[in-house]
Formats: C-alpha cells, structure tokens, sequence
C-alpha cells in the first residue's frame, strides 16, 4: 500500500472527541492522498478537523478509526515508541506561535531535533548553522529568541524543522502571528523548500491568500474534505 | 538525548529562574545544614571524648574476680570467690600471646590500720595508705613520677613511699639519701594484737598523698595477717589483675574469653562503647530536625516543579511534537529537581562546616579560659558525612522531582501546545 508514489495516504480515516455527553466528530472519514514533493494547504472554517488532521498525519494523535500510512508506516496502529521516532527522525513542526525555546540561542533551538536524536554537540551546530545560512539568518546563530522579530523566529523554526531531514513537514497556521508582509516572506522560503529540497509540506491555513502558494489546496468542512484544488502555475511564476 | 546535554538544558532552565530555584534550594540547605552541623557536632565530640580515652590507654584490660552468690547464711561473712585470680592464672595469661604484660595487684583497703614507723623511733609513726597501682593514667592529672630511686618496688621486702610521708615521719634529708633506709609497718588489730612488717625503701614518689607502694606478696602478708587467713593467695587470689594487651583488637579479644571464664572484666573499651551507643542515639535525634527540614524542602521543591510544569507546558508540548519520548522529558525534569537538591546539599555541607569552625573556636576559648585541658575538634566532618550530605541534597531532589517529572512525562502534547 504505502508502496506508491503518495507519501500520504488515509482511509476512511475519523476521530471523535468526547465531550462531557455529546461525541464531537473532527474527522467524518476522511480520504485523502498526498504525493511526495508537494505544498498542500488544508484549509477550512475553524471546527472542520483540519487541525486534528494534521495532528493525526504527524502522530500526534490517533485515529478512531480508519488508516493513516505515511510513507510505509501506518500511524493508527504504531506503538508509541514508533510514533516517538517518527517525529523525531521524519517529520518537521511549524508553529503558529514559533515556540521557540527562551532560553536556547537560535542555533540551539534548530538543532533540538538532533538533540533528542543524540548527534554530538559539534555535528548539531554545524548542522544548524548551515539551515539558518538557508534561511537567511547565518549571522544570527547566537542570539535568543527574545532579540529576533517574529518573521526572524519563524525562520528559526522553519530551520529546526529542517534539522532532522524530514520526508514531511506540518505547519500549523504558520503566518497566523506574522503581518502580511513578513507572512509572504515565510510563506515564499516554504515554497522554495518544497521545490529545492522535494520534501512534502501540509499547512494549515484559514488565510485563502496563504493558501494560494499551495500546489493543491483541500477544502475541509465538518470533518470531510469538500473539494481539492490544484493550482496550475507556470515556472516563471514561481520565481 | 546524551546526558551532557540534559545536564546542560536543566542547567540552563534552573538559572532562567534564579532567584525561585535558589529559594527552592534554600530548603534544602537548611536541612543539609542542619544535619551536617547536628553530625559534626556528635562525631567530633565522640572523637575528642575517644582521644581522651586513648590516653588511657584503651589496651589496658582490668581483671576482677567474681564474688560467689550470697545466701542468707553467707551474707555477713567475707564473700567466697567464684573465680580467683591465682598466681597460676597469672602465669597462664603471661603465656598468652599478643600480650605485653600481666601484673597482680591487691588492694590492702582502708579498714585495715597499719602505721609507717622508723625502727628504734617511737616518736616517728604516721597512718599510711597502700597504693594499689592501677597503673592507668588518669589524662586529668599529671603522673605521679619517682623523685628518686623506683616509682613500683620490684622484689618483696622493698617499699616506695611518697615523698609527704617521708618528711612526715620526720626524714627530710635530700631524698637521694633516703634509698636503702629500714622502715617498718605496723598493723593493729581493735583486738589489740599488733605485728610489724620490715621492708627497705627503694623509691621516692611524687604522690601527694601519705602512700606506700609494696609488692603483691607483701600486700597479701599484710591482708592474710589482718584476717588471719594464712592460705589468703591460694583461697582468694589477687584482687586485680592489670593486663597490657599488644592492641586494641587483642584486647576485645580478651575481654569476651575472660568474661567467658566468669571473670569481671572493665575495659576502657567497654566503657567507649557504651558511649558510642549514647552518642548514636544522640546522632540520630539529631539528624532527625535536619530530615524533618529536608521532608519539608521535599515538598518545596515538588510545588516549585509543579509550578515550572505549568509555565512550561507549552514548551513540553513542542518538545514532544518534534520528538522528545516521555523518558527525555522526565528525566529532564527530574535533573532539574536534583540539581536543586544537590545544590542546596553542597550549599549546606559548606554552611555547616563554617559555623562548625566558628563555634569550635569559640568552645576552645571557653575551655583555654576555664583551664580544662582539652583541645581538638568539636565539630568534626568525616569523609563520609561529607558524600552523606551532598548525596542526601541529590536524593531529595530526585525524590521531590519523582512525581512532577511523570506528570510532566504524560501530557499530551496536543492539550500542551495549545495551553497559554
């Protein structure tokens, strides 16, 4: 199954919450399939289960039912140590709010990844220093946090989720706490990382003008995907 | 995640919060403080108490016989000897190995009257005690010391006598030319029977006291005449017996054979060990304010955990999302909490190993001023309340961090990420 060219494949896939009596259904079965190499932007209206999707796809959470096969992997039925070195080692996480960690220089914050994952210090500041150099903060390596702008910190994490040399990165709103002109900024380098590097990028967005930087953009609504559009662009337009 | 590296994230997490995890560990120093100023207290005063003892001697073992069990028909009479310490036992125990000397001694007590006199002197009579001769110095006081000729008389028929008694009976001459004088002791029974023993004066003592010094047979004619009991050595034997083990181990050793035999046996030891009893029970009431303290710094440093829990939960939550497994996350947690321990366990041990240097300085000019002859440390840190204290700080951290780190370890990082 996982064998084909898609990266991404769930079936049937749904994920119900219970609240207090009612049962909340985020995910109504949901079919999708994503191939290697693409930028898709999940959009909908807030309670359409583009979040718990998302979450799903990156083990964060579990499927009530249904499967979700990344790669060769089924995440539904892995046991947690599997779903541990799967984000760890394949997936990167972008954050709404950069969650970049205070007290960590932005080196160390890209290279937490290889942290955990128990590269040696000087292979992860090599490491890192070469993603920030991608995403244009080479000369920033050792400042904290605090001292970036909010594109700067974004720009960090987008970095961190490239440490590890993912096949997949989440990003969950991530222009969501950026102004327009540092958003488009953010939302360009995605763009030429999908290209450069052919890794596949899920981003979930409510901004329609975010969403049109996608290859294909999935409509969601009360956890059903409502309609996928694929944006037809011409090489020129890219650059 | 290597160690180093856990080490160096929860370091740098503690100093994010520094005066909250120096209040924190403050706690802890108390505890630590407490216990290790307590400790020090009680292993040097036993230590100093020991060195005392030493002076001693603590391979000095004091032999007694044994009084037979008294009935209601014995009561009144000289006590039978269960066990006697016959000129052959002393023999047998010379034979022994490891031991360095055996000496008899017999205690001619007070209720037996006996008068020093000069021969053809009438005039020149003075009462006399005889000195048994422990021979264990007493670290209080100055030995007594031979101002000339023998401080103990060597063959019977010699006496020592102390230097007072002599210019007592009226012999002031220099002491030098004392030796070889012919002195007598005449005992008195209230009966009115009276005998005289001769004996040559080979010694002059330091004692301040009207003492004689005579050898064991000489003590015993004197008590067989007394209680007119010629067979007095072979029914009764010698009161005591001084006996110099090699060491303190020999010692030991003889101690249990002989109390074994049913012999009474006092040794400095067993006296020292009762004592380190006492001062077990002392150490362990002690310690116990310093672990009351530290129970409470436990608990401070779970509620200062669980709070940094809290503010971090987002930051957990990230960590988790980009793979961090509940291991890496409780062990770091448990990290910081025992670095906080063992911070306040090492603030603790050099807190209490200051004041310990003040208040011994201040206790040695107290006992300097009341001229008592003691020195050394009062408050004493073995190597091993040493790894105790700091050891102690760690466990407490880790034991505070037990159930904070396992909350933290099992959030779900979805309800993290979106806490505020």
């Amino acid at each position: 199954m996982g064998q084909s060219t898609s990266l991404i494949r769930t079936t049937k896939l749904q994920r119900t919450y219970q609240m207090g009596k009612n049962t909340v259904q985020a995910l109504a079965g949901v079919d999708l399939e994503i191939e290697r190499g693409t930028f898709v932007a999940l959009v909908g209206p807030s309670g359409s289960g583009k979040s718990t999707l998302l979450n799903v796809i990156g083990g964060l959470d579990r499927p009530s039912s249904g499967e979700v096969w990344v790669s060769d992997l089924e995440l539904g039925q892995a046991p947690d140590k599997k779903l541990v070195s799967f984000r760890r080692d394949r997936v990167g996480f972008i954050f709404q709010s950069f969650n970049l960690l205070p007290t960590n220089q932005a080196w160390e914050n890209v290279a937490l990844p290889l942290m955990l994952a128990g590269r040696s210090r000087s292979e992860r500041r090599k490491r890192a220093e070469n993603l920030l150099e991608q995403v244009g903060l080479g000369d920033r390596a050792d400042h904290r946090p605090a001292e970036l702008s909010g594109g700067q910190q974004q720009r960090v994490a987008i970095a961190r989720a490239l440490a590890n040399d993912p096949v997949l990165i989440l990003a969950d709103e991530p222009t969501g706490n950026l102004d327009s002109r540092t958003g488009r900024d953010v939302l360009l380098l995605l763009q030429r990382l999908v290209r450069e590097q052919n890794v596949t990028l899920l981003m979930v967005t409510h901004d329609m003008n975010a969403a049109s930087y996608a290859d294909r953009i999935v409509h969601m609504r009360d956890g059903k995907i409502e309609q996928i559009e694929t944006i037809e662009r011409t090489a020129e337009a890219v650059a | 995640m290597t160690f180093g590296d856990i080490l160096r994230t929860a370091w740098s997490n503690l100093t994010r919060r520094k005066v909250r995890t120096s209040l924190t560990s403050l706690g802890v120093t108390v505890g630590i403080f407490t216990i290790v100023v307590m400790l020090s207290l009680g292993v040097g005063v036993q230590r100093v108490i020991q060195q005392q003892f030493d002076a001693i001697g603590l391979e000095n073992v004091v032999v007694q016989p044994r009084d037979a069990e008294r009935n209601p028909y014995t009561r009144y009479v000289r006590p039978e000897r269960e066990v006697v310490i016959s000129p052959a036992k002393i023999a047998e125990w010379q034979q022994m190995d490891d031991i360095v000397s055996v000496t008899p001694i017999v205690d001619v007590n007070e209720s037996i009257s006996k008068r020093l006199v000069l021969p053809g002197d009438a005039a020149a009579t003075i009462a006399v005690g005889v000195d048994p001769g422990i021979g264990i110095n007493n670290p209080f006081e100055t030995p007594p010391t031979a101002l000339a000729g023998v401080l103990r008389p060597t063959k019977d028929g010699e006496i020592v006598i102390s230097q007072r008694a002599l210019r007592r009976l009226g012999l002031t001459a220099e002491v030098n030319n004392l030796i070889g004088q012919k002195v007598q002791l005449v005992m008195e029974t209230p009966r009115g029977e009276s005998q005289s023993f001769d004996y040559t004066l080979v010694g002059v003592s330091s004692v301040d006291n009207n003492l004689v010094a005579l050898t064991p047979n000489d003590s015993i004619a004197l008590k067989a005449w007394w209680f007119n009991e010629p067979d007095l050595l072979d029914k009764e034997g010698y009161d005591y017996a001084l006996i110099r083990a090699k060491d303190l181990n020999v010692a030991r050793q003889l101690t249990t054979q002989l109390r074994a035999e049913r012999f009474r046996v006092q040794s400095v030891e067993t006296v020292l060990e009762l004592a380190s009893k006492i001062f077990l029970v002392i150490n362990i009431m002690l310690g116990s304010v310093g672990g009351l303290a530290l129970f409470v710094a436990t608990i401070g440093i779970m509620n200062t955990m669980i709070m940094a829990i809290y503010e971090r939960t987002r930051e957990i939550g990230t960590l988790k999302a980009i793979g961090a497994s509940r291991g890496n996350i409780r062990t770091l947690f448990m990290t910081e909490a025992g670095l906080i321990g063992l911070f306040g366990g090492i603030v603790g041990l050099l807190g209490g190993w200051g004041v310990g240097r003040i208040l011994n300085r201040v206790a040695l000019a107290y006992l300097e001023r009341e001229e008592v002859p003691i020195r050394g440390d009062f408050f004493y840190i073995p190597p091993w309340l040493i790894g105790l204290a700091i050891g102690f700080g760690l466990v407490v951290g880790i034991v505070a961090g037990l159930y904070p780190a396992a909350r933290a370890a099992r959030l779900d990082p979805i309800k993290a990420l979106r806490h505020e």
